[in-house]
């Protein structure tokens, strides 16, 4: 039986979330809400410590990016180039990505909803320890409500002297950030952090060839860091409680790999009694989440398949509805990875030709068509599965539908970004992990075999 | 996204007197989002942004003007405009219904609403009613997966939508552009 290691909710304090609190009374918290509940406390901690400790102690939590690939925070910092204490850098950016716009994710938009000081205050932890100038706030055009929190937030913050040109905190540091928000326009690579720094410059949102990396060569050329909205509210509390405290969260590996220390943001989507945004440490069962926490499948219906957490992941067959939320998923089940950790669950009655139709479908549209693999792949395969899910393909066009998936996103160097590779990841384990009901579908192959019986025929 | 093609040979810009790109627009420009960027391309977004929300469509004549206050080409504005889905190349419709059609929302209802709106409007997806009110279309996730199906009307986000509350919705919207009569849209 899974047990929660926290007693209290970390990134949702101030966001009443279950089991901790009802969602019912969820409001924006202000500046002062924010400051009378201990806000700004982490800042001001990490203002009286080195920049170089800041990021030690980041370094040391195992942070993991929470924005999919689950990269270490600390580690991603360290590739800046080095700064000699006491001599300017330079300008250095720091974009904040807030783009959310894989489907079955929403977990940025409760913090930017609610507790938009959470993310602030991480914004001028990571400036302060890695000597960042000015900060962007890459968020996706649709979400319009949480830009406006966002700039009321900022307004909020500059008025009190978190950021601006007085020094961080009022002037308690000497080193002064400025923070903007920055709305993107409807495209979904633009949450791939070269594009998102492409769209920062105004330019169509293609991903750019690495190397030069963001930290040494980024927006307008200069060392940049990219970091998830979730990733940095992770930072005040961190830096508060001190690392040890982060790694009693969370889980350990079971297969050798570095850890999955602190809690979450899950997302819960599908056919579930009640969906929505939770916190969790990570290693929560999937079985556990949904019967547990959101009040079991919907109208009694049994589990069939889930997303561990946003559509290039991959699929969770039937038999690993117990797989653990953390980050060794990948390994263990068969998946790309934990992603964003918001489950999408289906129910027995799902038509997963129609599920892996869908995704194909959000591929092709947002592929940007800079790589050819990608673009012409992802439209082959849409089309593909959508011949299979009307029943006018044939056997072998599941074979075709595997390779193209493979050929576009598995092989190593074919396309510049990870696009291809989740809309492949997506594509072949639905296919492979629900094989029978593509062949259903299917028409046999009939091949044309000569053969000739009696005197003529050769032994 | 960027698949749109120009029929350069024989396209015609169509132009007006007063430009697009109004002196508050630059003054805005300026003032708030110039000072931001290394760069002044870096402001090409929110100049696009501002022309989107005040006409509902982003024109080539508003593109050129673009291009001239930040000392870009006008290719490089189009190149950025037909890139991102938000920015309208030809006029829409005064209030846009946008529906939901990635995965939560296709399997938790999402074609039934569709069905609704195209039903109440009398248009199918991609077009815009006779009296230039409403343009529907379907997109990609809105980030609203927990609350599935899910629809934006204009700015507004609704969730856990029901085919029958479509109605409602849409009359709320009209009765909204009646009363403040703010211009968006073309007509």
């Amino acid at each position: 039986m899974w047990q929660p290691k926290i007693n209290a909710p970390v990134l949702t304090k101030r966001i009443p979330t279950p089991p901790y609190g009802n969602m019912r009374d969820r409001h924006v918290v202000s500046y002062d809400e924010y400051i009378k509940t201990g806000g700004y406390v982490g800042l001001r901690k990490a203002l009286s410590m080195k920049p170089d400790d800041v990021t030690e102690e980041v370094k040391k939590s195992q942070l993991r990016g929470r924005g999919g690939a689950g990269f270490p925070t600390g580690l991603k910092w360290t590739f800046l180039p080095k700064v000699e204490e006491g001599k300017d850098p330079g300008m250095r950016y720091l974009a904040i990505n807030a783009d959310e716009s894989e489907p079955g994710t929403f977990k940025d938009r409760l913090l930017m909803d609610f507790d938009p000081h959470l993310m602030l205050e991480g914004i001028a932890i990571a400036c302060y320890a890695c000597r960042l100038k000015k900060a962007y706030i890459f968020i996706r055009g649709e979400y319009h409500h949480q830009a406006k929190v966002l700039e009321n937030a900022l307004k909020e913050a500059y008025e009190h002297g978190i950021f601006g040109n007085k020094g961080l905190l009022n002037g308690a540091s000497n080193w002064s950030v400025d923070c903007y928000v920055h709305r993107g326009a409807g495209a979904y690579i633009c949450g791939e952090e070269t594009a998102l720094l492409e769209g920062l410059e105004g330019k169509r949102g293609w991903p750019r060839i690495k190397p030069p990396f963001p930290a040494l060569k980024g927006l307008f050329g200069k060392p940049t860091i990219i970091n998830n909205v979730e990733t940095l509210a992770h930072l005040p509390s961190i830096i508060e409680n001190g690392w040890e405290w982060f790694s009693k969260q969370g889980c350990n590996s079971t297969i050798g790999g570095p850890p999955s220390w602190g809690t979450k943001l899950m997302g819960m989507s599908g056919h579930v009694n009640q969906p929505g945004c939770y916190e969790f440490d990570l290693g929560i069962p999937l079985r556990t989440f949904v019967e547990q926490y959101c009040g079991g499948m919907r109208n009694g219906k049994k589990f069939k398949a889930a997303i561990p957490g946003g559509v290039s992941m991959g699929i969770l067959g039937t038999d690993q509805y117990d797989a653990e939320l953390d980050f060794d998923i990948g390994r263990k089940h068969n998946v790309l990875g934990l992603g964003t950790a918001c489950p999408t669950v289906f129910d027995e009655d799902t038509d997963m030709v129609a599920v892996a139709r869908n995704i194909a479908r959000f591929f092709k549209h947002e592929s940007c068509g800079q790589c050819t693999p990608c673009r012409e792949g992802s439209g082959w395969l849409y089309q593909l599965l959508g011949r299979i899910e009307e029943g006018n393909a044939k056997t072998k066009d599941l074979d075709l539908a595997l390779e193209i998936a493979t050929s576009m996103g598995s092989m190593p160097g074919t396309t510049i970004c990870g696009l291809a590779d989740g809309n492949n990841w997506a594509v072949r384990t639905i296919m492979n992990k629900f094989r029978p009901e593509f062949e259903a579908r299917v028409r046999p192959t009939f091949v044309p075999v000569r053969v000739t019986v009696g005197a003529g025929a050769k032994g | 996204m960027a698949w749109i093609t120009k029929p350069s040979g024989t396209m015609k810009i169509e132009r007006r007197a007063e430009p697009y790109l109004t002196a508050e627009m630059r003054r805005d420009l300026s003032e708030r989002y110039l000072p931001r960027y290394e760069r002044k391309m870096g402001a090409l977004l929110p100049a696009l942004h501002m022309v989107q929300h005040a006409y509902g469509w982003v024109p080539f004549q508003a593109m050129e003007e673009i291009a001239a206050f930040l000392e870009i080409s006008a290719a490089e504005v189009y190149d950025t405009a037909s890139f991102y889905e938000e920015y309208w190349l030809k006029p829409k419709g005064r209030h846009l219904v946008s529906v939901c059609r990635s995965i939560a929302c296709e399997f938790c209802g999402q074609t039934e609403i569709t069905e609704a709106v195209k039903a109440a409007l009398g248009i199918d997806v991609g077009e815009t009613t006779d009296d230039g009110e409403f343009t529907l279309i379907e997109l990609e996730c809105l980030g609203s997966c927990g609350g599935a199906p899910a629809i934006l009307i204009d700015e507004v986000l609704h969730e856990s939508v029901t085919p029958g509350q479509i109605p409602e919705l849409l009359a709320k919207a009209r009765a909204e552009s009646n009363g403040h009569g703010h211009g968006h849209g073309h007509h």
